[in-house]
């Protein structure tokens, strides 16, 4: 090791909570990643805490400072101020690397005492190296410091079925985080992903976006309720799509509506919300009791989908989304096969309340799951890529409040039991602490941005795949864009640096070469 | 004003003479309707033809009824269809066009790598502005959108009419085809009316952007599975369409084109002897004189095997009775005691190969060349051989003659003196 490479030395501590004193002017950051080099292997460390050392006793430097304060002696210097006084940082063995072989193992024992230790180098992560069918989530990252080189690859297969939870506040980069990953699971057909954008970011309509991907025409399909752009698809579901079902574990409905509601759909089938909407209550209910309930239904249908009867009794959609006519038969359909064909749809649901966008993703997951366990059963399912239902606000469908008081969805079923028929979630949340456990414990990679709120760095620590225990200030400190990944497909909680998007995009873009085409 | 939208006629699809002339006489009772109501223009957007080079008989009544319409003084505005496009503007469409009776519409302004730029054919009695892009074969057209200069087309003023061949997402249905299909959003946005072709079925949907996008689907049949459907009530015709600065009225006419039966049966868990005594006995309470039966049977059989079915004696006996037609469909008809193993492959040759080494083991023949490895490169060797299309100009008693010498051949049997 050159002397220059050099920041610390160990000098004491314990087996996860080891000190060293920082050689001076190295400036050790909290997060950075240390090496110590042994005999067959090295070992990295990860900085977690930052003291003050000294050789002088507090009584001295306090008496120190208040020469310099009160009597204004400007120049007063300790005596070989590097050497008397330092920094104590204290580190964590988070992985052992094989020299021989690059092999990566959970560290069972201390550096060497007084070994020397260096930073982290591009070298050292070799292990990273990215094989096939994987997604790029960002560079390794020591403190604030990236190593540009060193490109964190994850299995796309894995992490994607054993669901993903991406837990940040406002502002630490969710959507430059969902953009990065969405953009590589473009380059192939070997994810699928239903994609419901909120905020009708993620296609890119007016600003850099997955559009501009080389393969977008191929894998990407974007559907917008109004004035499509031209190569997109419309978002009309039709009204025929809906059963009551999907609406179980998101609506608030009673037992009686809900009793009321099988008891439409049995009596008009399909068409059973246009008829609740366009009959009068007494009509459709069999006692003056269900048609007050029936009346009720029918207003929250209304409130919830966005539905209104105009003046010759037709029913018609304030947001364009829901047909109660011939429009949008196939939308799910076709929806689903282009999942299953490893497209990535994008349903912008900005339009939407918040309910009607639950359900109408309800929909096309519930199909997706029903056809996955199905290709299960027929042994067809190895040949189908995996799929990963994102979905912003999380706690909205896997929410401790919303699953004891609704029974589960569609969307919880997929966190508990999608891993099987390679379905898998992508919940993106600020409040991670109201997700139950049992969920939490099955979302098996945690790419945890920053977040000021404690109780929240809590629930993400206490469910994390590594221990993380020591890293509660580490992750309340964590600038947008900076991220750590917990997850049971790395080696060690990787601290990494998420690329702007924009920037990344630039990078790639690369004119799609086009033939000149001749018309007949 | 008014103009009329026919399209999928699929001229040369029927091989059987009765069903030829019902697909002759829908074409001209269709073009007969354009003149009895004194048509402004026909719009036909694309597969008027079923192959781009139909046989002379198809084209010599096409040519006779679209000189009597061009006599009458009625524009016919096209595109090619998926079916009848000439790479080479070599078809029967491009014979038509240069004769003057109908005009192709897809003129190309310019055409760039990045940009295909199209230009107005200007109808000049009511000058309606028309364009239209063609269909090709496996959605291929798609190239052709998404390079279009839309904005081009969006800025000119006037009644504009855009012609096109393809599936649309947004007009798809439950039962139509489930391929091939692109985004309303990659046409041109603010015509008056979209003139569509290649659905079969008649469609009519408005958005905001696309006021009214019609397809008036098939006169008669161009898919097997058109027959089906007329037998299960189906209309079939063509679209008039009266407008002023704006369209007025959008009517579907049907067309009338034969008297149909269809029988429909079951074989789930029967015995392939109790479903041929079913057959049997429904088609003799049947009257099928002059009308055109459809026998759809599907299921898997619990016992027997498919061929148990005496579909010839069947045959044989409707056509007895004057039957127009027999068309039976047994594509979802199979039997437990024999199915075909599905496998998977790399390419159409892979795969061939998969499913034959598969299923060879399930029969149980005594000849060594047919079983095992050696029977698995037999049956390749059969199948390309009896999949060879026919020559040109080769006779069909000559093409059938020449597969069953080269069948012959490759199983090493010797015809007999």
């Amino acid at each position: 090791m050159d002397g220059v490479d050099i920041v610390g030395q160990v000098i004491g501590g314990k087996f996860g909570d080891i000190v060293i004193r920082e050689k001076f002017g190295k400036n050790l950051e909290i997060g950075d990643l240390l090496v110590s080099e042994e005999e067959n292997s090295f070992l990295i460390l990860q900085a977690f805490a930052l003291e003050y050392g000294s050789q002088i006793q507090d009584r001295m430097q306090q008496m120190m400072s208040g020469v310099n304060l009160e009597q204004g002696v400007e120049n007063a210097q300790f005596y070989e101020p590097e050497f008397v006084n330092y920094v104590l940082t204290r580190i964590k063995p988070v992985a052992r690397v094989s020299k021989s072989d690059n092999s990566v193992t959970l560290p069972k024992s201390l550096p060497p005492f007084f070994n020397k230790l260096r930073l982290i180098k591009n070298e050292d992560l070799t292990f990273l190296k990215r094989s096939t069918e994987q997604i790029f989530v960002g560079y390794i990252r020591s403190g604030t410091k990236v190593i540009k080189d060193a490109e964190v690859w994850l299995n796309a297969e894995d992490v994607f079925s054993h669901h993903i939870l991406i837990p940040a506040t406002t502002g630490r980069g969710k959507s430059n985080l969902v953009k990065t990953i969405l953009w590589h699971v473009l380059d192939s057909n070997k994810v699928g992903a239903l994609v419901l954008d909120a905020h009708d970011e993620y296609f890119g309509r007016h600003s850099p976006g997955l559009k501009d991907h080389p393969k977008a025409k191929e894998n990407l399909v974007y559907y917008t309720p109004a004035n499509p752009p031209a190569g997109s698809n419309r978002l009309t579901i039709n009204l025929e799509s809906i059963r009551p079902e999907h609406f179980e574990g998101i609506i608030d409905f009673s037992d009686a509506q809900y009793q009321a509601i099988r008891g439409a759909f049995r009596d008009y089938h399909e068409s059973w919300i246009s008829q609740l909407m366009v009959l009068p209550p007494e009509v459709s209910a069999s006692s003056e009791n269900m048609a007050i309930t029936m009346s009720v239904v029918k207003r929250k249908l209304r409130l919830i989908l966005g539905l209104d009867v105009n003046v010759q009794n037709q029913v018609e959609s304030k947001n364009d989304v829901f047909n109660a006519g011939t429009k949008g038969l196939t939308t799910v359909d076709d929806i689903v096969k282009d999942i299953e064909q490893g497209k990535i749809v994008v349903l912008d649901t900005s339009r939407l309340g918040n309910e009607a966008e639950i359900i109408v993703g309800n929909i096309i997951a519930t199909k997706l799951l029903e056809k996955y366990k199905d290709y299960k059963q027929k042994g067809q399912l190895e040949r189908k890529p995996v799929v990963t239902v994102v979905i912003e606000e999380a706690p909205r469908v896997i929410g401790e409040d919303v699953l004891i008081a609704k029974n589960d969805n569609i969307y919880s079923t997929i966190a508990k039991e999608g891993r099987k028929f390679k379905v898998g979630l992508t919940a993106i949340t600020q409040l991670s602490s109201v997700i139950p456990r049992t969920i939490l414990a099955n979302m098996n990679t945690k790419i945890i941005l920053g977040n000021e709120m404690k109780q929240e760095r809590q629930a993400i620590i206490e469910s994390a795949s590594q221990d993380l225990s020591e890293d509660d200030k580490n992750i309340a400190s964590l600038d947008k864009g900076e991220a750590i990944i917990s997850s049971i497909f790395v080696p060690f909680a990787l601290p990494i640096k998420i690329p702007l998007f924009e920037e990344m995009i630039k990078k790639h873009s690369t004119a799609e070469k086009s033939t000149k085409t001749k018309v007949f | 004003m008014q103009f009329a939208h026919m399209s999928d006629i699929h001229l040369g699809f029927q091989k059987q003479e009765n069903l030829q002339k019902i697909e002759q006489m829908v074409f001209e009772n269709a073009l007969d309707e354009c003149i009895k109501r004194k048509v402004d223009f026909i719009l036909i957007p694309g597969d008027l033809f079923h192959v781009n080079i139909p046989e002379m008989r198809v084209q010599k009544f096409a040519f006779a009824k679209f000189r009597q319409v061009h006599e009458h003084g009625i524009p016919v505005y096209v595109v090619y269809g998926s079916h009848d496009f000439s790479p080479v503007s070599n078809s029967v469409i491009d014979l038509l066009s240069a004769t003057g009776y109908i005009t192709k519409v897809t003129k190309v302004k310019e055409s760039t790598e990045e940009k295909i730029t199209l230009d107005f054919v200007t109808d000049e009695k009511t000058g309606v502005k028309i364009a239209g892009l063609p269909g090709l074969k496996v959605g291929k057209d798609e190239v052709y959108y998404q390079k279009l200069d839309r904005k081009h087309l969006e800025n000119q003023p006037g009644f504009k009419i855009f012609l096109f061949h393809g599936g649309i997402d947004e007009l798809k249905t439950e039962t139509g085809p489930e391929t091939d299909f692109m985004p309303l959003s990659l046409l041109p946005k603010g015509f008056k009316y979209y003139a569509g072709g290649h659905m079969h079925d008649f469609l009519h949907q408005k958005y905001q952007e696309y006021t009214h996008v019609v397809y008036p689907g098939t006169l008669f049949a161009g898919y097997h599975s058109d027959l089906e459907n007329n037998a299960n009530g189906k209309k079939r015709g063509m679209v008039f369409v009266e407008f002023e600065d704006t369209i007025k009225n959008i009517e579907f006419l049907p067309i009338d084109n034969a008297e149909y039966e269809i029988i429909e049966i079951d074989a789930a868990k029967k015995r392939s002897e109790d479903v041929n005594t079913e057959l049997l006995e429904k088609i003799r309470t049947l009257e099928p004189g002059n009308k055109i039966v459809i026998i759809k049977i599907e299921g898997e059989l619990s016992e027997g095997k498919t061929t148990d079915i005496e579909f010839t004696k069947i045959k044989d006996e409707l056509q007895q009775k004057l039957a127009l037609d027999i068309k039976i469909n047994r594509n979802q008809l199979t039997s437990k005691e024999y199915t075909i193993t599905q496998a998977n492959g790399k390419d159409k040759y892979e795969i061939e190969t998969n499913i034959f080494s598969e299923n060879i083991g399930e029969i149980r023949l005594e000849e060594k060349a047919l079983v095992g490895n050696t029977g698995v490169q037999t049956a390749k060797k059969l199948l390309k051989e009896t999949t060879q299309p026919i020559l040109l100009n080769e006779k069909k008693s000559d093409y059938n003659k020449r597969i069953e010498q080269s069948a012959i051949e490759i199983l090493g049997l010797k015809v007999e003196e």
